[in-house]
């Protein structure tokens, strides 16, 4: 019934959905700690370690359940979270320094772990939900909706969630104050420090649930370097999705959609005219890392040439630690 | 806030205690390593007397250092030069790439004498290097757009162009086995009385010992040294920052391209591009830039130190060290620096109970 072309495209989709869930759920792990003012640049190390934990969960501490091995990736990247948001939070240090100490030393640590377990196979994965028969007669609809539930969680109850809290709740209310303003927070007698730490906290682990979901789902085996570049991509995607949740989740998507577009090149062994399968394929890695610049400048140029200006979407004291006398 | 300390900002900084605390930081951090390989059932001390014993036992350990020093002071250097101004250019692993990409174009496809082909690698991978950062310094100077992620990204562009040119439209095809652009045949002449180290290993240190130079005693320095100060402080002084930030940043990534010119025609089995050929020596540099606190005499020795601990990682890869657990470290000893640069601004002091309103030190 359906074109090769359609086939091609419904692969597609279905490849993307998850892809781009893993770059979700570390761009909204991201986005909550930028949302109280604290810069992340580790989003790279917490996939890592998110990952080699779920890993070892799953093949060293016999974990049988995906959910259990992910809430493990999740507790170890949140573990590495605490330092991270002692050291930003609480000393205060600069934020880029030890965002790119998290980078580095969680993907050095996730690989030293993980080198012994490099192509093993992990058995405990994800299962499908059915959506039902209803759904999955249609072939275009069934490319969409026949996921795993992280898929369900990622895409649509966590950003339903975090939009809820944000912009509902008076507690959602004071947490963006601390993001935008901590002296005002301060002075009607919120906890900025202790809201910045919390929500740094609950920020890394959903970037390590990221990492989790990879090797539970998508490749679901270790290999070194797991985020390939993913955390950078998500981090990028905060700004583009101008700090909304579900804005993020369609910055998402589209770069999703281009690492998967790549893959399911590689495996067909498409062509195009000029490029052979080789040149198109690392053509086609480039391609999510050019858009994510152009999506960083675009915004920053249009505004500079008199249309409507994005820049005040950044929380006011992203990456700025907070002084009580200094207010 | 209810904790049993806090923070006062001393009123004055100065560069020997800041120096001392990063210090103190870097060799908290190391311990703290040593500590976390205990607990992999690793004996830090004894690695420890071996990494001493392979960079200090051999003439071939310190040669290794040496040789490894290079591209990381490299880096280093362009890192440090940015960070004078409060810039953070992340993307010095590309720069350095970039610049090796187009030396390997020029080295492999002209036909000229040795020496003026060397000249014109260093030439175009400058230029190659600077034109890598071309757009994140336009995007900070005139729009405003923050360097750190628009630089790193391109270090992933980068690394996919260099496996592109490996893998496909430059691979060797002479060899069917190597995954590699042809060797360049140009290659710089040894250190005298050295067997591994080319004379490379003076570029960095004459940049060094100019730049220590042009902040110490040249307008040019302190123009940057105040626009890293404060920016706009700088602009009503009459400093044009906007051009400086761009010409300070275009530097920086023609010395890490020049890095990459100097690794492919100096590093001993280098001289063809795989996607192996920056072993992350920008990562490397960043973190000797930050140890060294962006003093360019403190470049020469931090550079020195991590080269000394990734040389290192990779000879006692088989008696339980790597290159993972080396960059490991490498995170939790910038963790160490950046805490110990905060300490150095701030005191401790306790909190009185008594009298918590009144703020002792800093003033609002």
């Amino acid at each position: 019934m359906f074109g090769i072309i359609d086939n091609a495209f419904l692969s597609i989709v279905a490849a993307a959905i998850p892809a781009s869930a893993v770059i979700v759920l570390a761009a909204t792990g991201a986005m909550l700690n930028e949302r109280v003012g604290v810069l992340n640049l580790g989003q790279e190390g917490l996939i890592g370690v998110g990952a080699v934990f779920a890993v070892i969960a799953s093949l060293q501490w016999n974990v049988r359940s995906p959910w259990l091995a992910m809430l493990i990736g999740m507790f170890a990247a949140a573990i590495i979270g605490t330092i991270f948001a002692f050291a930003t939070v609480v000393i205060r240090a600069n934020q880029v320094l030890i965002g790119l100490a998290l980078a580095l030393g969680g993907v050095g640590l996730s690989n030293q772990l993980g080198n012994g377990r490099t192509g093993s196979p992990i058995s405990t994965l994800f299962g499908k939900l059915d959506p039902g028969s209803a759904f999955t007669k249609n072939q275009f609809l069934e490319a969409f909706l026949h996921q795993d539930p992280i898929v369900y969680i990622a895409y649509i109850i966590l950003p339903a969630a975090i939009w809820f809290v944000l912009f509902r709740t008076k507690h959602g209310l004071l947490v963006r104050a601390v993001g935008e303003s901590p002296g005002a927070a301060d002075a009607v007698g919120s906890n900025v420090l202790g809201i910045r730490f919390a929500y740094t906290v609950l920020g890394t682990a959903i970037s390590g649930a990221a990492g989790a979901y990879m090797v539970l789902t998508i490749t679901p085996t270790w290999s070194s370097d797991i985020a390939r570049g993913r955390g950078w991509v998500a981090l990028a995607v905060v700004i583009f999705a101008a700090w909304k949740p579900f804005r993020v989740v369609a910055g998402a998507l589209l770069f999703g959609a281009m690492i998967s577009l790549d893959t399911t090149t590689q495996a067909r062994g498409w062509k195009l005219p000029f490029f052979n399968a080789v040149n198109l394929s690392f053509f086609l890695s480039m391609l999510p890392y050019v858009v994510t610049l152009i999506a960083i400048l675009a915004p920053a140029g249009a505004a500079k040439f008199g249309r409507k200006t994005r820049a005040t979407d950044a929380p006011a004291s992203l990456a700025t630690p907070y002084f009580r006398e200094e207010r | 806030m209810s904790l049993p300390f806090r923070f006062a900002r001393r009123l004055e900084v100065n560069n020997k205690r800041s120096t001392s605390y990063r210090i103190s930081g870097a060799i908290a951090g190391l311990v703290a390593s040593g500590l976390l390989l205990l607990l992999t059932s690793r004996n830090p001390i004894r690695l420890l007397g071996q990494s001493l014993d392979a960079i200090f036992g051999s003439q071939r350990g310190i040669e290794g250092v040496m040789v490894q020093s290079i591209p990381i002071l490299m880096c280093a250097i362009g890192v440090a030069l940015s960070l004078r101004m409060k810039i953070w250019n992340i993307g010095s692993d590309g720069q350095f790439l970039m610049g090796a990409f187009a030396a390997v174009g020029v080295g492999t496809k002209l036909d000229v004498p040795h020496w003026l082909l060397i000249i014109l690698m260093a030439l175009i991978a400058s230029i190659a290097g600077a034109a890598w950062i071309l757009i994140p310094a336009l995007a900070r100077a005139y729009w405003g757009v923050n360097e750190i992620i628009t630089t790193l990204l391109l270090n992933f562009v980068a690394l996919q162009l260099v496996l592109w040119s490996a893998l496909g439209f430059w691979r060797d095809k002479k060899s069917q086995v190597t995954q590699s652009t042809e060797a360049v045949q140009a290659v710089l002449p040894r250190f005298p009385g050295l067997d591994s180290v080319s004379i490379s290993f003076i570029v960095p240190i004459v940049l060094a010992v100019l730049f220590w130079f042009v902040f110490r005693s040249t307008r040019v320095g302190y123009e940057i040294d105040m626009i890293g100060g404060n920016a706009n402080a700088a602009e009503f002084a009459g400093i044009n920052v906007k051009r400086r930030i761009v010409t300070v940043m275009l530097l920086t990534g023609a010395i890490a391209g020049l890095g990459g010119m100097l690794q492919l025609t100096g590093a001993p089995g280098a001289q063809a591009l795989s996607g192996g050929f920056s072993n992350r020596f920008g990562l490397s540099g960043f973190i000797v830039a930050a140890l060294a606190g962006a003093s360019f005499a403190g470049v020469l020795v931090a550079g020195l130190f991590i080269s000394a601990m990734f040389y290192a990682g990779i000879a006692l890869q088989t008696k339980g060290l790597s290159v993972y657990i080396i960059f490991g470290i490498y995170g939790v000893v910038l963790v160490g620096i950046a805490v110990g640069e905060t300490m150095a601004r701030f005191r401790l002091t306790r909190t009185d109970p008594t009298s918590a309103a009144t703020t002792t030190g800093a003033s609002a």
